[in-house]
C-alpha cells in the first residue's frame, strides 16, 4: 500500500511564498554586503585592493594584513599593532561589566526584596542616569578623574563605565526581581539566611537570563565606546575603538584598507562571540516574563 | 512544641486596618485553622506569627514569651508556602537541607535527618532531582519535608493545598492530618476551603474583613455559628436561613414563616424557646442546615420533627446524597436527603424539619441569639 502525502498548494500560493522569500533573501543581502566586503578586503593584497572590484572574492587569499593588523600596524605614530590595545580593552571591559552587572543585581535586589521608603523615587532618579547623554558628563567626569588621579588610565575607564552602566544594569535587575516570587525569600528568611546569604544563594544564582542578558548589554556598549575611551585613555590605555581610529586615521604612509579591515574585524569580534555564545539567553530574557510559564 | 497565644493582634497598612484586634490562642500539640474568604487577613496573621510581616499592636505570645521582636529564623517554626517556595536552583536534598546548613548543622546530621524525612514522605527517590522536574504533589511533598526536618516547635501552613487538583488535595488533606497525629506538634494553617477546615482543625478562627468572626472547636462552629456569615461560610451548600416570626403557641413559641401563597408555617421552637421569650412578634432569622430539612424517610431517628409541605424547584444528585431546592417561605431553602429519595423538581412534597438543630438569629445584627 502506498500513497502520496502532499499538500495541495496552488499556482498563486507558490508564486506569493517566492515573492516573499526573493525580498527576504535580497534585504538579507544587502544587510550582510558590508561584512562580506570587510571580510574579503582584508584577505586580499593591497595591490588586488587598488585594482577595483571591491565585491569580487579575493584571487589569493591570505591572513597577511590580519598579521601586520595584530602585531605591526601604525596606531598613530607607534608601529607595533593593535594587540596591545585589544588587551587594553579587555583589561577595561571585564571588570567594567562584572562590577556594574553585580552591582546592578545587588541594587535590583534592596530595591525589590527589602523595600525601605521612597525605594521607588530612588529607582526613579537611577533611571534617570539611562537618560543622559554621554556629552553631557564628559567635563565632570574629566574633573572628577582628575581629583583622583585616574585620568588616562584603564582603572578610570572602568570607574566611568561602571557608573554609566549602572542605571542599566539596576534598571534591568530590579525589574526581573520584581517579579522573582517574595515567598521564596520569605522562606529563606524562616530558613534562617540573612541579608546576603539570601542574595547569594537564593537570587543571584536564579537570575542567569537576566545576567546573560546584562552581560551581552554592558560589555557590547563598554566594548564598542569610543567617546568615553578617546576622551579619557586616549594614550598607551586606550582601547581597541580609539586605537582602530588612529590604525585608520594615520597619514604617514600608504592608505592599507586590507590592515584597515582587519582591525575593524578584531575589534568586532569579541561582541560577536558574546552574542553567539549567549545570545540565546538574550532573547529569552528579553520575552521573560512576557508568557508565564 | 508550643502553646501560642494571640493577644489584641492589629495590622495597619498606612490607614488601612487589614487585622483589627485578634484574639486567638492554641495550645500544645493543637491543629489551629484560620479560615476565611480572601482578603480576611488570614495569611498576614499567619505571616505575622512567623515574623515575616510586623506587628502594629498587640502581642504574639509563644510559650509564655512575647515574640513581637523575635527575629523570624529565631522563632523555631517553619512555614509551607502556597507556592512551596521551593528554591529552583538546589535538588531536592538542598532544599530540604538548606535551614540546616544556615543554622550550621554539621553534614552527617544534615544528611540523616533529610533520609528520614525523606522516608516518612516517601520522597526518598527524588532527593537528586531540581523542584522544576517534579509533579505538584512531589513539590508539595518536598515543601511539607523542609518544614518537617527542622522539627520546628510550631508548623505554618499557608493554603499549602490550594494548588493541587481535586484528587490530591483530599489526599494531601489526610496525609497532613495523619501527619500531625503523629507528631503533635502545634500547626496554624490557613485556607479558604471551609472543608479542609472542617477535617482538620481542632479548633477553627473564621475571619473576614480582619475581623474574627468565630473561634471554636468545628463542631461547635457547625452546629452553632455565632452570627449569619459564619452559618453561611462554614458548611456546603450553606446553612438556610429563612425569615420568620416569633408567634405564641399556647406555652410554647411558634416560628411563623410566611409562604408566597399567604399561608402560615408554623414550626415549634423547643430548646431556642427561652431565648426568645422576649421577642414575640418580632423578625428572626431561622438557621436550618440542609440536612435538618429532609425528606419524611430520611429524617434523623429521635429527633423532634414537625413536618412540611414545600414545592420542590430543582433536585441536584451529588452521588451519596440528593440536594433539593424547595420554596420554603419567600426563599429558596436546600434540603439534603438519601439518594434514593423520591422528591421531583415542580411537584410538592412533604419534608421533615428537625427544629432542634435550628439556630436563631437577629435580622439586625446578624448575631446568633
Amino acid at each position: 500500500m502506498s500513497f502520496h502525502v502532499s499538500r495541495p498548494a496552488s499556482g498563486t500560493q507558490t508564486f506569493w511564498r517566492a515573492l516573499l522569500y526573493t525580498i527576504l533573501i535580497f534585504f538579507a543581502l544587502i544587510y550582510l554586503a558590508p561584512l562580506y566586503v570587510m571580510v574579503i578586503t582584508s584577505l586580499k593584497s593591497l595591490d588586488e585592493i587598488r585594482a577595483g572590484n571591491l565585491m569580487l572574492p579575493p584571487l589569493d587569499p591570505n591572513f597577511d594584513a590580519w598579521a601586520k593588523s595584530w602585531s605591526a600596524a601604525c596606531v598613530g605614530v607607534e608601529c607595533s599593532g593593535i594587540s596591545r590595545y585589544f588587551f587594553n580593552s579587555f583589561k577595561m571591559a571585564i571588570p567594567a561589566v562584572a562590577i556594574s552587572t553585580f552591582m546592578g543585581a545587588f541594587n535590583g535586589y534592596v530595591l525589590t526584596k527589602w523595600r525601605f521608603r521612597g525605594a521607588d523615587i530612588v529607582f526613579a532618579l537611577i533611571l534617570f542616569g539611562c537618560f543622559i547623554p554621554f556629552q553631557i558628563v564628559l567635563v565632570p567626569m574629566a574633573t572628577i578623574l582628575g581629583w583622583l588621579g585616574l585620568a588616562q588610565t584603564t582603572p578610570g575607564l572602568i570607574l566611568v563605565h561602571v557608573t554609566y552602566g549602572l542605571c542599566f544594569t539596576t534598571l534591568f535587575f530590579r525589574n526581573y526581581y520584581q517579579a522573582f516570587p517574595d515567598e521564596l525569600i520569605r522562606a529563606a528568611k524562616l530558613d534562617g539566611a540573612g541579608f546576603f546569604q539570601t542574595f547569594w544563594r537564593v537570587l543571584l544564582p536564579n537570575s542567569l537570563p537576566i545576567v546573560v542578558v546584562t552581560v551581552i548589554w554592558q560589555f557590547t556598549n563598554i566594548w564598542n565606546d569610543f567617546l568615553f575611551g578617546a576622551s579619557f585613555a586616549s594614550g598607551n590605555a586606550a582601547p581597541m575603538t580609539v586605537a582602530l581610529n588612529n590604525v585608520v586615521n594615520t597619514s604617514t604612509s600608504v592608505k592599507e584598507y586590507n590592515v584597515d579591515m582587519a582591525s575593524a574585524i578584531y575589534a568586532a569580534l569579541p561582541t560577536l562571540i558574546v552574542y553567539v555564545l549567549a545570545g540565546r539567553y538574550f532573547v529569552r530574557g528579553l520575552m521573560a516574563g512576557a508568557v508565564k510559564g | 512544641m508550643a502553646s501560642l497565644e494571640v493577644e489584641n493582634v492589629v495590622k495597619r497598612f498606612g490607614p488601612v486596618e487589614a487585622l483589627k484586634g485578634i484574639n486567638l490562642s492554641a495550645d500544645d500539640g493543637e491543629f489551629l485553622v484560620l479560615v476565611g474568604p480572601s482578603g480576611c487577613g488570614k495569611s498576614t496573621l499567619l505571616n505575622m506569627i512567623a515574623g515575616l510581616d510586623s506587628i502594629t499592636e498587640g502581642r504574639i505570645i509563644i510559650d509564655g514569651q512575647v515574640v513581637n521582636d523575635v527575629h523570624p529564623k529565631d522563632r523555631d517554626m517553619a512555614m509551607v508556602f502556597q507556592s512551596y517556595a521551593l528554591y529552583p536552583n538546589m535538588t531536592v536534598e538542598r532544599n530540604i537541607s538548606f535551614g540546616m546548613e544556615m543554622r550550621k548543622v554539621p553534614k552527617p546530621e544534615r544528611d540523616k535527618a533529610v533520609m528520614e524525612v525523606a522516608k516518612l514522605l516517601q520522597i526518598e527517590g527524588l532527593l537528586k532531582r531540581r523542584p522544576g522536574q517534579l509533579s505538584g504533589g512531589q513539590r508539595q511533598r518536598v515543601a511539607m519535608g523542609r518544614a518537617l526536618v527542622r522539627n520546628p516547635k510550631i508548623f505554618l501552613f499557608d493554603e499549602p493545598l490550594s494548588n493541587l487538583d481535586a484528587k490530591l488535595r483530599v489526599e494531601m488533606r489526610t496525609e497532613i492530618k495523619k501527619l500531625h497525629q503523629r507528631l503533635g506538634t502545634t500547626i496554624v494553617y490557613v485556607t479558604h476551603d471551609q472543608i479542609e477546615a472542617m477535617t482538620l482543625a481542632t479548633r477553627i478562627a473564621v475571619m473576614q474583613n480582619g475581623e474574627l468572626h468565630q473561634f471554636g472547636a468545628p463542631q461547635e462552629i457547625y452546629d452553632r455559628p455565632a452570627n449569619t456569615f459564619v452559618a453561611g461560610f462554614m458548611g456546603s451548600p450553606p446553612m438556610n436561613l429563612i425569615p420568620a416570626r416569633i408567634g405564641k403557641n399556647g406555652t410554647g413559641l411558634n416560628a411563623e414563616i410566611d409562604t408566597a401563597d399567604e399561608r402560615t408555617l408554623r414550626l415549634q421552637l423547643n430548646g431556642q424557646a427561652d431565648s426568645v421569650a422576649n421577642r414575640i412578634d418580632s423578625e428572626i432569622l431561622v438557621g436550618l442546615r440542609p440536612e435538618a430539612i429532609t425528606d419524611p424517610e430520611s429524617r434523623d431517628a429521635g429527633a423532634i420533627i414537625q413536618e412540611v409541605e414545600c414545592l420542590v424547584e430543582v433536585t441536584e444528585p451529588t452521588g451519596p446524597d440528593m440536594l433539593a431546592v424547595l420554596r420554603l417561605g419567600g426563599i429558596e431553602a436546600v434540603s439534603r436527603m438519601r439518594s434514593s429519595s423520591r422528591v421531583r423538581p415542580g411537584e410538592r412534597a412533604k419534608f421533615a424539619v428537625n427544629m432542634s438543630k435550628a439556630v436563631l438569629f437577629d435580622p439586625e445584627t446578624q448575631q446568633r441569639i
